[in-house]
C-alpha cells in the first residue's frame, strides 16, 4: 500500500464547532456550492431509481399522473356545459383552460410538497452519511419536472386540436414553467426544517393547498379583490397557461415581482436549509 | 508511523442530546432560530430540562499512522463521538479538526443509497469524494475484488444481507485513500474471514501513514490493530493510554465489585444463639500486599464461641454474582473451639483464579452431629475477594473471555 501523504501537506483542513455557519460565510457558499455539484451528479440516478421501483410493480404505471388530470376536467366541463357551475368566460377554450390549469396547478403543489417529501424518504441515508442532501431535492425537482412532461403528452394533442398554430409564446412557456416550480420550491424547502421536525406541516400542507386550490385560477377565471391579488401563485399560473396555449405574450401583472421573490426565497431557503441541518440530523 | 501535525484534533468537544422526544424537537426549532437570528452569539453551555451530555470536554488528538482505540460501555458516547468528528453532528462547545480526506463505517450503509446497486454506489461514493472518473473506474474494479461480492455488486443495496452491506462499505471506504478513517462497530457482521481481511488492511493503512479511529467491543480486534485508546464513560474521557491499558481499565470497571462486607454481621448473644458466630472471613496475601493471581492465599476466619465446640470449617470461593460455586474446601480434621474469640486459618499456595472481583462464603460444622452451626455469606453479606493482576494482552483477553482459572501448562513443539 502508497503511503500516504503527510497531514498538512497541502491537505484541506475541516473544522466543525458550535458556532453557527453565517459567522464564515465564505465557507459556507463554498460548502453549498461543492455539495450542489456532487448533488447533482446523484440527482439523475436517485430519479431513475426511484420512477423504476415506483412504477415497476404498478399495472397501470405512468397512467396515474394523468387519471386524475383528465377526471378534473371532464367533471368540471361538464358542470360547465350543463350551467350546473357558471365558470364565465376564460380566455381559453374552457377545457383547454381546465386541462392546463391543473396540470400546472399540479406542478406546482409536487413542488411544494417535493422537498419534505424527498428529505422524509432519505431520512435513513442522512441520518448515517454525507451525502449532500441537496442530492434529493433535485431529485425531487427533476420528478416535478419529469411528471408535467408526461402531463404535457396529454395536453399537447388539446392543444393542436384547438389551435394548430405556432406562437412565439411556446418560448417563453418553460419560464412560466420553472417559474412555479420555484415558488413551490422556495415554500417547500423553507417549511422542510419544520416539517421535518413536526409530521403535522405535512398534513397541514395538504389542507392549505387544498383551500388554496379555490382561490387559483385554476378552474375559473381569477376572482377580484384582496385575495385574489394577494394569491402569489395567480400569475405565475396565469401567466404560463397563457404562454403554454400559445396565447398572448405578455406576463400578467405580479408575474415579475413573484419570479424575483421566488428566486430568492429559494437561496434563502437554502441556506436556511443548510444552517438547520445539523440540528435536524441529531434529532430525526 | 509517520511524524507530522495532528490529523485529527478535538478539543474541548461537547454534545448534548434531549431524551424526550417533545422537548428535543422544541429546542432543535430554537437551536435553529438561534443560528439565524443570532449566529454571532456563542451557544449556552448549560443543559435545558431534559437534556444530558453525550459528550462532555473530550480533547484527544490522532497523529498520522496511529491508531486510536475508543472504548467504553454502552451510552458511553463512543458512536456520538464518531458522529461529530465525520460531520454529521454539530458540536455544542468545543471543537474538531481534521486534516484530509475522512471517510467512514459508522452503521452499515453509511455513504450508501439503499436503491442503488452495489456498483452505482461505489461510483457515486467516488464522485462524492472528488474522484476523476478515470480515477473512479479503476476503484471500482479493485473495491469489486475486496468486497468478493461476485454478481450480487449490481443488485440493489436493499436486497444486501448485513454482512454484504460491511463487505461493500468497507471495500469503499478502505479503496477511498482517506488520510482519516473511522469505523464502529461493523465488522461484527461480517464473516470470519472478512473480518481477518478487513483487519489486515487495516494495519497495512495504518502502516502506510492512515489513521484510524476505531470503535469495538471485541478486544482482540482492538488489541491487534490500536496503539492507543481513550475510554469515554458517561460522555467523559476517563482513561487514555495504550489500547492495552485503556482495555484493561475498562474490562475492570464493567466487572460488578460485589457489596463489601467489612464482617458477619454479628447476633447478639443469649438464649437460642448459636454456639459459634463467624465474625469476618479475610483473604490476604502472605506476603504482604495485593492479592494476585498465581500466588499464596490466606484466609482467615475469625470466630465468637459461646460455649467449647469440636468443629470443622469450610471456605467455598464464588463469582461476583453468586451464581457459580468455582472451589471449596474442608478442612480435614475438626478443630477444639475454645469459648471467646478465636482464628482459623488456612492458606492456597497458588491461587489459580483470574484477576477480577470474587466472593467468599464460610461454614462451620460441629464433628459430633455434622449440623452447620454458623455461616457466613448466605443469610449476612459474603467476604469480598479482589484478585489483582497488571494489565496485559493475555490478561484482558481472559477476562473478555470471562475465564475463571488460570491454569499451568507445558506447551508442546511437534
Amino acid at each position: 500500500m502508497t503511503d500516504l501523504p503527510l497531514a498538512g501537506a497541502g491537505m484541506d483542513e475541516t473544522v466543525y464547532s458550535a458556532d453557527s455557519a453565517l459567522r464564515s460565510p465564505g465557507t459556507l457558499v463554498r460548502e453549498m456550492g461543492a455539495d450542489a455539484r456532487a448533488g447533482a451528479l446523484l440527482a439523475i440516478p436517485l430519479l431513475v431509481n426511484r420512477l423504476q421501483a415506483r412504477y415497476r410493480r404498478s399495472w397501470l404505471g405512468y397512467l396515474w399522473l394523468v387519471f386524475p388530470l383528465l377526471a378534473t376536467t371532464a367533471i368540471w366541463v361538464s358542470l360547465d356545459a350543463r350551467r350546473i357551475v357558471g365558470v364565465g368566460q376564460t380566455e381559453l377554450p374552457y377545457p383547454l383552460y381546465v386541462l392546463a390549469g391543473t396540470v400546472l396547478w399540479q406542478l406546482f403543489v409536487e413542488s411544494l410538497n417535493a422537498p419534505l417529501q424527498q428529505l422524509e424518504g432519505a431520512r435513513s441515508v442522512l441520518l448515517k452519511s454525507r451525502v449532500p442532501h441537496e442530492a434529493f431535492l433535485f431529485s425531487g425537482a427533476l420528478e416535478v419536472l419529469f411528471n408535467f412532461l408526461v402531463r404535457l403528452l396529454v395536453l399537447v394533442p388539446l392543444l393542436v386540436w384547438y389551435d394548430p398554430r405556432w406562437s412565439a409564446s411556446f418560448l417563453l412557456a418553460p419560464v412560466g414553467v420553472v417559474s412555479l416550480l420555484l415558488l413551490g420550491t422556495a415554500l417547500g424547502l423553507l417549511l422542510a426544517p419544520v416539517g421535518l421536525l413536526y409530521p403535522d406541516v405535512q398534513r397541514g400542507l395538504g389542507v392549505v393547498t387544498g383551500l388554496l386550490f379555490f382561490l387559483t385560477p385554476v378552474l375559473y377565471p381569477p376572482a377580484n379583490g384582496l385575495l385574489g391579488s394577494a394569491n402569489p401563485v395567480t400569475p405565475l399560473l396565469v401567466t404560463a397557461r397563457r404562454w403554454l396555449a400559445g396565447g398572448d405574450v405578455t406576463a400578467a401583472p405580479g408575474f415579475a415581482p413573484v419570479l424575483a421573490a421566488a428566486s430568492l426565497g429559494v437561496a434563502v431557503a437554502w441556506v436556511g436549509y443548510r444552517l438547520a441541518r445539523p440540528h435536524l440530523i441529531v434529532r430525526l | 508511523m509517520t511524524a507530522g501535525r495532528p490529523v485529527v484534533s478535538v478539543s474541548h468537544l461537547s454534545k448534548k442530546l434531549c431524551r424526550d422526544l417533545r422537548r428535543a424537537r422544541w429546542y432543535g426549532l430554537r437551536d435553529i432560530a438561534r443560528e439565524w437570528l443570532r449566529p454571532a452569539s456563542t451557544p449556552p453551555h448549560s443543559l435545558r430540562a431534559g437534556e444530558f451530555w453525550a459528550l462532555d470536554d473530550v480533547s484527544f488528538d490522532v497523529a498520522p499512522g496511529e491508531s486510536l482505540a475508543v472504548v467504553g460501555g454502552n451510552g458511553a458516547g463512543k458512536s456520538t463521538l464518531l458522529k461529530v468528528l465525520y460531520g454529521l453532528v454539530k458540536p455544542d462547545g468545543g471543537s474538531v479538526r481534521t486534516a484530509g480526506r475522512v471517510a467512514a463505517l459508522i452503521e452499515l450503509g453509511t455513504g450508501f443509497n439503499p436503491v442503488l446497486t452495489g456498483r452505482e454506489n461505489v461510483f457515486i461514493n467516488a464522485a462524492l469524494h472528488g474522484m476523476p472518473r478515470r480515477e473512479a473506474h479503476a476503484m471500482a474494479e479493485e473495491v469489486e475484488a475486496f468486497a468478493g461480492l461476485g454478481d450480487a455488486i449490481t443488485a440493489p443495496l436493499q436486497f444486501y444481507s448485513s454482512g454484504m452491506q460491511a463487505r461493500l462499505a468497507y471495500a469503499v471506504a478502505a479503496h477511498l485513500r482517506p488520510q482519516v478513517l473511522l469505523v464502529d462497530e461493523v465488522l461484527a457482521v461480517g464473516d470470519l474471514a472478512f473480518q481477518r481481511k478487513c483487519l489486515t488492511h487495516m494495519r497495512q493503512y495504518v502502516g502506510a501513514g492512515g489513521s484510524l479511529v476505531f470503535v469495538s467491543h471485541n478486544t482482540y480486534q482492538v488489541q491487534a490493530i490500536c496503539s492507543r485508546g481513550i475510554l469515554l464513560e458517561r460522555g467523559r474521557v476517563v482513561f487514555a493510554g495504550t489500547a492495552v491499558d485503556t482495555l484493561g481499565v475498562h474490562l475492570e470497571a464493567q466487572q460488578p465489585a460485589p457489596a463489601p462486607a467489612d464482617g458477619a454481621v454479628i447476633p447478639p448473644a443469649g438464649a437460642g444463639a448459636l454456639p459459634v458466630v463467624i465474625e469476618a472471613l479475610s483473604p490476604g496475601n502472605p506476603r504482604g500486599g495485593e492479592l494476585r493471581a498465581g500466588e499464596p492465599l490466606r484466609l482467615t476466619l475469625r470466630y465468637r464461641a459461646h460455649e467449647r465446640v469440636k468443629a470443622s470449617w469450610v471456605f467455598s470461593i464464588w463469582t461476583g454474582d453468586l451464581l457459580v460455586c468455582i472451589t471449596g474446601k474442608q478442612s480435614p480434621q475438626a478443630h477444639v473451639l475454645e469459648p471467646g474469640r478465636g482464628e482459623l486459618r488456612c492458606e492456597i499456595p497458588r491461587l489459580p483464579l483470574m484477576a477480577g472481583w470474587y466472593l467468599l462464603r464460610a461454614i462451620v460444622i460441629e464433628a459430633d452431629t455434622n449440623c452447620v452451626i454458623a455461616t457466613l455469606g448466605w443469610d449476612t453479606p459474603a467476604a469480598v475477594l479482589h484478585v489483582h493482576e497488571p494489565p496485559s494482552l493475555q490478561r484482558n483477553q481472559a477476562m473478555s473471555a470471562s475465564m475463571l482459572m488460570s491454569v499451568d501448562v507445558n506447551w508442546e513443539v511437534v
